[in-house]
């Protein structure tokens, strides 16, 4: 028995708590101490961050000559550890009232934290893949479980489900498809002949299987054009199932990129793969393909009403980093790309948690029916306004270290557009996440809110863990580079020079410990300054500047709708929904094609076919 | 460098900032006057508005975020201060490139943002969504200057993109090295400072100054404070990137002094764009020539 | 009727600060405040026609450090500029109320004083200083530029030497001001903001804060706590 034995069963045990006791009202809290304990278990194996080391499991089946193992290595343990953490937290913010809540409101809690274990389990089973194969069936749990977290709210997320498990078929195919071809020139899925034989395939040949492996993860990683299924499946979630899936779920996908791009392929290969008949490379069209998928989702959330909707979007854009920094190739840029999927997972579930919250208490999270929540729920606003600084990527925050090694490899590129495309996507971020928290936490309170409370702390707490957690790795992002360059050793990437405050380099120096410090003694004497002037009295909201016109409270004074209309004014009729229409027409074209075929067969004209066949024959004769 | 020694430079930069922001407000409410032929505010007034403010009897506050935000908008700019390297003074500039500052100058209109958002006044709320579209446009060339000022000097430290300027005099000034990267930069400090014609977001007669208008009393205070750092970073950045830095006091504030002038002279011949129009006009022009000068100093 | 109480022309000057840095203080903040003044001007009626010439070129009144704001928050004086029709009583007195203290009511124009020409209109608030408390006014039908800069020069002055705390007298007497608006208004008046509550937060209560006008008030006022927060 390995640690990852242990690790794996006690995932098991945990869907199985949760098919047992997932409807009682313990169950909940039984579930958080099972995932602390996958957690622990682990820990066990954390040595695997300090060497380039794997640990096995004892469990491997050989199906038709093919062995089936199971191995984790630093790469693994880092996306584990996330996938653990969110699940857990997601458990503990469901164990409470929440659960509660979402029973008495015709919920199916058990289906919940089972729906939750499963994926747990699934993404571990798919973390610890060691050959193709595994790959693929651990691709596959992790599909139809995130499949059946979406589904089981029923109502609007059935469609938004539906879509995706559509998406994520296709994207299966074309796993599928690339495995085989891969297969057809080894006779094997263990991954150091798979690597053997792309290194030695001609660029020409090396395309198709890599363009089948990249649309196939992409999909899931929600890459443009691949994106549209995403922002709806998680937003009509419920709660901690959309922090969840928001948290790590799409990451498995960045996960199996690194797989194929860099362990298989080598991202050597992908910078110098030419692509046919033009002068830029495989990389070049990688790192558009990310720049893209940061800059138009993060503009399409700016549009979003709907709170859930809005963090969904930002989730998809917030992938383009990952991707951009990783095929960036070197120690900055790939280890800011592996550091923004930790740093992503726990400001994206905080953020998660506190719609989650002031939806549990208002019962909305329309971006124009709240307001002025801040002197109800400070908690929660605490929680939202780390999570929007994280998000936004300005220090302190972790989300600023990620960017930051982001752009700095990309102007050590010499990368301008790209660099400014991530700049732009961060611009756009904090428009978009100033309107979050402005029109549900700021401005003024409604009337119907007056009496409501603070979440519960089975809420609350979840979500503090994570702002701490947000705000500690922001000011010390040595604690996770750590990780960080254990998987750039693991994978064969150049490690980074990493110290607790960021980096000091020649590429450049970073210090977090200086700046945040720096940055709270500045805010000090701002608040000497501000105490040492007059006193204040505390004043109602409705004594308010109004031109002189005289406040009550059946007046509505938030300004929430239509936030930027100056902006919109210009770059509204950009909104083409380009992608909206491609797929429809995808859509059609599919129907077209089957009605077609359908017609073909049902439709008994045998003169046409014999007609036809005598065409061919008689061509072929000639010919 | 001991603990001592930094120490006294962190406490000093932000003071040294506050002083000359005051003689630059100063100077930039005097050339307004001049140019509307005033004789224009006595030497002390920028600090008789401020001491006033904040001496103010009675003030009101609309809560705690309310005041953490004008806390948050002076603080942020004085840690700010202290990444801007001045003749003799360094501060943590080498800890914190010029990235690190470009977001840290986020800060405080992010901590601004907030407060504001607590007055619960559609004014200031409008102001705030006007300010974060100005910054949308206006990030984005200076983003591109900052990357090609940080291409042609093979660093994005502050202190090595100086010294680097001070090798030969003048002939190795950014505004001679890269003279359309040094325009694009001028344009977009022209927005950043947000005065006319890119006043969108204080907007008097429209928005009741947008942002400003719950704030009385030491919050006002606080926003006069922040317009001293305001103009004084604005200056120096541009110093530093294009101008050479300061070899000494004297030259390293006329240049200062120098760089917020211009912006000033062109502003109060200008009304106000609608901010559709600021936003077209900012992505149009130094943006187009930021990219060119970039595709000059990458060759 | 109207109770015809006079204002307090001369207030009790305050007791000098007997620590000698503190008095050294205080003169520095009231020569800081007399030379910066932020001016509301509430252009109710035609003497706000001479304000332009006062601010710009001609006259240039921010060499006095003296300089427009916009909203009341911001500002140390409230000009009034002519008749004051009740309508816009309201807004006056609710603009005065959300001011910073110190702060000062200007009247321009002989409708302020007295209700000048406007003096038989039923609409039309006779004399400002029965509701607010008046620190200057500068009469003229209209006055004229140099009149109104030699008043907020007096105001200065005024200021500089600690003279000018009428402010003072609304909130000591504020039952009185409030009586005379519910005369003016109906029993029913009352603004969103909290003068009680301010007197109380900073020690300015008079004998003549509470009375029976406030306890009508009171009556009839809907609740305006501000919203604390809660957890
Ligand atoms: S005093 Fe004369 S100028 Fe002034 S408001 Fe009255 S009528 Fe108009």
């Amino acid at each position: 028995m390995t640690p990852l034995d242990y690790l794996l069963l006690l995932s098991l045990l945990t869907v199985v708590i949760a098919l047992v006791a997932g409807h009682r009202s313990m169950g909940g809290v039984w579930l958080t101490f099972t995932y602390a304990a996958q957690l622990g278990g682990l820990m066990l194996m954390a040595g695997l961050t300090n060497q380039p080391d794997v640990i096995t499991s004892s469990l491997s089946f050989t199906i038709l000559g093919q062995s089936l193992t199971w191995r984790y290595d630093a790469l693994s343990w880092y996306f584990a550890l996330i996938t653990i953490s969110a699940g857990l937290l997601s458990t503990m913010y469901t164990a409470g009232d929440w659960g509660e809540k979402f029973r008495a409101d015709g919920g199916n809690l058990w289906l919940l934290h089972v729906a939750i274990a499963l994926n747990v389990l699934s993404m571990l089973i798919l973390l610890g893949s060691g050959d193709l194969l595994t790959l693929f069936i651990g691709w596959e749990l992790v599909s139809w479980a995130s499949f059946l977290l979406m589904i089981l709210a029923g109502g609007p997320s059935i469609q938004a489900a539906i879509r995706y498990i559509t998406y994520a078929m296709g994207g299966a195919m074309a796993i599928l498809a690339g495995l085989a071809l891969i297969y057809g020139h080894t006779d094997s899925f263990t991954y150091p002949a798979a690597a053997n034989i792309l290194h030695s395939l001609s660029t020409a040949h090396l395309w198709a299987p890599l363009l089948l492996l990249t649309l196939g993860f992409g999909v899931k990683m929600a890459l443009l054009p691949l994106h549209l299924w995403q922002a709806a499946a998680y937003a009509h979630t419920p709660g901690p199932g959309a922090a969840f899936l928001g948290a790590i779920s799409s990451r498995m996908g960045l996960y199996a990129l690194i797989v194929v791009l860099i362990q298989l392929v080598g991202l050597v290969r992908v910078i110098e793969l030419p692509v046919l008949f033009s002068f830029i490379s495989a990389r070049d069209v990688l790192a558009w393909v990310a720049a893209f998928t940061i800059i138009f989702p993060t503009f399409t959330a700016l549009r979003q009403n709907d709170a859930r909707m809005l963090l969904a979007w930002h989730g998809i854009g917030q992938g383009g980093y990952m991707l951009l920094g990783l095929v960036m190739g070197d120690a900055l840029g790939s280890a800011g790309g592996l550091m923004h999927v930790f740093n992503h997972a726990t400001y994206q579930a905080a953020l998660f948690f506190s719609v989650a919250a002031v939806v549990y208490r208002t019962g909305t999270a329309d971006l124009n029916r709240l307001g002025g929540l801040v002197a109800r729920m400070p908690l929660s606003f605490l929680a939202m306004l780390v999570g929007i600084i994280g998000l936004a990527g300005l220090p302190p925050m972790n989300g600023f270290v990620s960017k930051w090694l982001v752009y700095r490899s990309l102007m050590l590129e010499g990368e301008p557009l790209l660099f400014v495309a991530a700049v732009v996507g961060t611009l756009g971020t904090i428009l978009s996440v100033y309107k979050l928290i402005h029109n549900m936490f700021l401005g003024q309170l409604r009337v119907e809110h007056e009496n409501i409370r603070e979440a519960p702390w089975s809420m609350t707490a979840p979500m503090l863990i994570l702002s701490v957690v947000v705000f500690v790795t922001g000011l010390m992002p040595g604690l996770v580079l750590q990780w960080i360059a254990g998987i750039q050793a693991t994978v064969g990437l150049p490690v980074i020079d990493y110290s607790l405050g960021g980096l000091d380099s020649a590429q450049g120096s970073l210090d977090m410990l200086w700046v945040v410090g720096v940055l709270f003694a500045g805010f000090g004497i701002g608040a000497v300054l501000f105490y040492s002037g007059g006193r204040t009295h505390r004043v109602h909201q409705l004594d308010n500047y109004a031109g002189g016109h005289f406040l009550s409270a059946d007046i509505r004074y938030h300004y929430s709708d239509n936030f930027y209309p100056g902006l919109m004014r210009l770059i509204g009729p950009l909104y083409r929904y380009s992608f909206a229409w491609l797929e429809s027409a995808v859509q059609s074209g599919l129907g077209l094609l089957s009605l077609s075929t359908q017609g073909f067969y049902r439709r008994v004209a045998p003169a046409n076919y014999a007609l036809v066949t005598a065409v061919l024959v008689l061509l072929w004769v000639m010919l | 460098m001991d603990a001592l020694h930094i120490l006294i430079e962190l406490t000093l930069m932000p003071l040294v900032a506050f002083v000359v922001g005051l003689f630059m407000v100063l100077m930039m409410r005097r050339i307004a006057a001049r140019i509307q032929r005033r004789v224009g505010p006595p030497l002390l007034q920028p600090l008789y508005d401020i001491l006033k403010l904040y001496g103010k009897q009675t003030q009101i506050s609309h809560g705690i975020l309310h005041d953490i935000g004008i806390i948050m908008a002076v603080g942020g700019y004085i840690a700010a201060e202290t990444m801007l390297p001045v003749p003799g003074m360094n501060g943590i500039a080498d800890k914190a490139g010029l990235i690190t500052l470009a977001y840290v100058l986020m800060v405080p209109s992010l901590g601004l943002a907030l407060g504001v958002g607590q007055c619960a006044n559609p004014n200031g709320s409008i102001g705030i969504s006007r300010a974060l579209t100005a910054m949308l446009a206006y990030d984005i060339p200076f983003v591109i200057v900052i990357f090609g000022v940080a291409w042609q000097a093979g660093s994005n430290n502050l202190v090595d993109i100086i010294a680097l300027q001070q090798v030969d005099g003048i002939a190795s000034w950014g505004i001679v090295q890269t003279p359309l990267l040094a325009f694009a930069g001028l344009f977009a400090l022209h927005a950043i400072l947000g005065k006319h014609p890119f006043e969108i977001y204080i907007a008097p007669a429209e928005i009741a100054t947008g942002p400003m208008v719950e704030m009385g009393g030491k919050y006002l205070g606080g926003l006069f404070v922040m317009q001293c750092f305001q103009l004084y970073t604005a200056g120096v950045i541009y110093t530093s990137l294009f101008l050479g830095g300061g070899e000494n006091w004297l030259t390293f504030l006329v240049k200062s002094f120098a760089v917020v002038a211009v912006p000033i002279c062109i502003a109060y011949l200008f009304p106000r764009f609608r901010t559709e129009d600021v936003v077209r006009l900012v992505w149009k022009w130094p943006v187009m020539l930021g990219l060119i000068g970039i595709a000059f100093v990458m060759n | 009727m109207i109770k015809d109480i006079p204002i307090i022309a001369e207030q009790a000057q305050q007791p000098r600060r007997t620590n000698p840095l503190a008095h050294v203080f205080d003169e520095l903040m009231n020569f800081a405040r007399s030379r910066s003044l932020f001016m509301l001007h509430y252009c109710t009626g035609c003497g706000a026609i001479e304000l332009p010439p006062a601010m710009t070129s001609r006259f240039d009144m921010e060499r006095l450090g003296i300089q427009p704001m916009v909203t009341p928050r911001q500002a140390d004086i409230l000009l009034v500029t002519g008749y004051v029709s009740i309508k816009t009583l309201k807004r006056i007195i609710l603009t005065y109320e959300q001011m910073g203290s110190p702060k000062h009511v200007i009247g321009i124009c002989s409708c302020t004083v007295n209700g000048g020409m406007y003096w038989q209109s039923y609409a039309t608030a006779k004399k400002l200083d029965e509701y607010l408390p008046v620190d200057l006014y500068i009469a003229g039908c209209m006055p004229r530029p140099e009149a109104v800069i030699s008043g907020l020069q007096k105001l200065i002055d005024n200021i500089k030497h600690g003279k000018s705390d009428n402010w003072k007298d609304y909130y000591q007497r504020y039952d009185h001001y409030l009586g005379n608006q519910q005369h003016l208004f109906g029993n029913n008046w009352q603004t969103p903001t909290d003068v009680i509550g301010e007197a109380r937060e900073y020690g300015l209560f008079g004998p003549q804060t509470l009375g029976q006008h406030t306890e009508l008030l009171e009556s009839v006022q809907k609740p305006l706590q501000p919203l604390e927060m809660k957890l």
